[in-house]
């Protein structure tokens, strides 16, 4: 991503820094703090960044920035179920030479498995520069490292690429820190509701609205290159798929004409986007080629068929139709050959999205008044319940596919928020937004 | 050049080149095309009033469903057979009919039950003698969560289509 001021810098080697080694402290050991966390979780140590000289920039000095980059690593890792943070207080920071060469002894006495350290440096260029390095303090031997050149004010990315690492290498799974989330931003009440299209970091950091309101704005859903977003669009006299550009903010219709359509979904190649149109109240899912064109039908019941989703992998598609009666969750091949229903337990189930990995669903689903989020197997077994209700939908997975996005209703502010729960269920935690928040969607990291 | 013209008409065509001079013979302008101007069209009363005209023919502007049904009731095809016959009876009115979701749907799923609604309710005024080109169509989805007053209490009423004139 250049326009993100993100360069990867390959075998960078902070040696050729070192300079004067501070006196050796002590540090006194101690233990890691405790929380609900997986039996498999890793104690992992993130000691405050170290800095060769403290310089002055844009976002603050050197240092305040290895305080800060450290704090956000630390609120990454801490925000799964894989890490425990060791207590970092007792052990004395290390300094700039100290980087590459730990002391291991000091990090087992504070019980720390893993040690995520690392340096920023000011660039004569104006930019900073931000290594990381994971060691296996037991072993006493790197595990990875990578370094970044970043302009000051993006050292947040820096600093989830930092976390991203040590993430990855633990659990093998693809990173979810340096990732984006566009949503629908609402705020007014009910007969003057205002939605906005918005996009911010994963951990509500960098907030831009790319919609001015004009009309009301649904359902967006991520181009796999992160540089458009689909949604649908609901005005006086329209109901329309639109995609817009997230840099330029330069905003089409999809399709030309034609009837009302809407619920758009990137195909994983970005060449293709699946999307209901109704003709004459009968509801139907399409595929149009993403820079427009002709649509073709995939579906031919007269019942409804809409909340297309395409799978990872590009060869299936799932969507909501009532055919049976009720809403259900359907699969079928790219083609729209091979219809079949997948979802068999109780009440209505809808909004299905695939997981990363292309094994699981998850769902909406509604009992009664009660809405909760569900995930099943891709063939409609395993189903089970993850949140807690009442109010909950819209659900979206991470890039890493360990946690899914979901709408909830805030009973104190009376407006729906985003939460974050993992996907084997648990407890959910609230995402900061500024207004009200509907219509999650999670896009993949970009390079 | 003749003798005719005032003297100074002369002199000031003497002293212009050849092409300034071809400029000096102006058309005449015709009015050309068919439209003259726009003769006023007959006064159209302001939709809020139509609207409330409408409802004190027909009973009410918008026909209630039952959740996940496109279906007509008999209250439903009582009220929307007098839209029709006020429609008939008005016959400079268009109409928009919104269709809405319920708020337990999901956003796609509401939008698209919405546009079924509208359209089921269009059916049926066109079948009492609506110009089907009088009739348009939309839906809001889940957007536009509606309420309805029985008795005392107001109740949540999202499945439903509501004429909304033009």
């Amino acid at each position: 991503m250049q326009q993100r001021g993100l360069i990867l810098i390959r075998r960078f080697d902070p040696a050729r820094f070192l300079k004067l080694l501070p006196a050796l402290l002590l540090a006194a050991p101690a233990a890691a703090h405790a929380q609900a966390r997986e039996p498999s979780a890793v104690v992992i140590a993130v000691p405050t960044l170290a800095t060769s000289q403290d310089v002055e920039t844009d976002a603050g000095s050197t240092w305040s920035l290895a305080n800060q980059i450290a704090d956000l690593i630390t609120a990454d890792l801490d925000s799964t179920t894989r890490f425990l943070l060791a207590d970092v207080d007792k052990v004395r920071i290390p300094s700039f030479p100290e980087v590459t060469a730990p002391s291991y002894a000091s990090w087992r006495g504070a019980g720390a498995k893993l040690l995520l350290s690392g340096f920023v440096n000011a660039r004569s260029d104006g930019r900073l520069t931000i290594g990381c390095y994971l060691y296996d303090v037991q072993s006493g031997r790197e595990l990875t490292r990578k370094g970044f050149a970043v302009t000051p004010s993006e050292w947040r990315r820096a600093a989830h690429r930092c976390a991203d690492l040590a993430y990855t290498k633990v659990t093998g799974n693809p990173p979810p820190f340096d990732s984006r989330i566009a949503y629908v931003a609402q705020s007014g009440a009910d007969r003057s509701l205002v939605k906005r299209l918005a996009m911010m970091d994963f951990d509500g950091a960098s907030h831009v609205y790319l919609t001015t309101g004009n009309s009301l704005v649904l359902s967006p859903s991520w181009s796999p290159d992160g540089k458009s977003i689909a949604y649908t669009s609901l005005g006086d006299d329209r109901l329309e798929v639109r995609v817009i550009d997230v840099e330029s903010k330069a905003d089409r219709p999809l399709l030309h004409g034609g009837g009302d359509n809407f619920g758009p979904s990137f195909s994983p190649d970005g060449d293709w986007v699946t999307l209901t149109i109704s003709v004459a109240g009968n509801s139907d899912v399409f595929v149009v080629q993403s820079n427009g064109g002709i649509p073709r039908r995939l579906t031919t019941s007269p019942a409804i068929d809409t909340g297309a989703s395409f799978s990872p992998d590009g060869r299936q598609i799932a969507f909501v139709s009532d055919r049976s009666g009720g809403p259900q969750i359907y699969v079928m091949n790219y083609d729209g050959s091979d219809q079949r229903r997948v979802s068999f337990g109780p009440g209505d189930y809808d909004a299905p999205v695939w997981s990363p990995d292309g094994e699981w669903l998850a769902f909406t689903r509604v009992e009664g008044t009660t809405s909760r989020i569900g995930v099943m197997r891709a063939n409609g077994s395993q189903d089970r319940i993850v949140t807690n209700g009442p109010r909950d939908e819209q659900p979206s997975w991470s890039p890493d596919g360990a946690r899914i996005l979901f709408q909830h209703f805030d009973q104190p502010t009376k407006r729906p928020r985003l939460s974050i729960v993992p996907a084997e269920g648990g407890t959910a935690r609230q995402l900061p937004t500024p207004q009200g928040a509907s219509d999650p969607a999670w896009a993949e990291r970009q390079e | 050049m003749t003798k005719k013209p005032g003297i100074l008409l002369a002199l000031a065509a003497a002293a212009m080149p050849a092409a300034a001079q071809a400029q000096l013979r102006f058309p005449v302008i015709v009015p050309l095309g068919r439209q003259g101007p726009q003769p006023p069209g007959p006064a159209q009363p302001p939709p809020q009033v139509v609207r409330g005209n409408l409802i004190a023919a027909a009973g009410s502007d918008t026909v209630y469903f039952s959740r996940k049904s496109s279906n007509l009731d008999a209250n439903a095809a009582a009220t929307l057979t007098a839209q029709a016959r006020w429609l008939v009876a008005n016959p400079f009115v268009t109409v928009r009919l919104e269709g809405h979701g319920d708020s337990h749907d999901s956003r796609d799923y509401a939008l698209a039950i919405g546009e079924r609604r509208a359209n089921a309710v269009r059916d049926f005024l066109v079948l009492q003698g609506v110009a089907p080109q009088r009739i348009s169509v939309t839906s809001w989805g889940k957007e536009h969560p509606g309420t309805l007053l029985v008795g005392r209490s107001v109740v949540a009423a999202g499945p439903r289509v509501q004429t909304v004139i033009q």
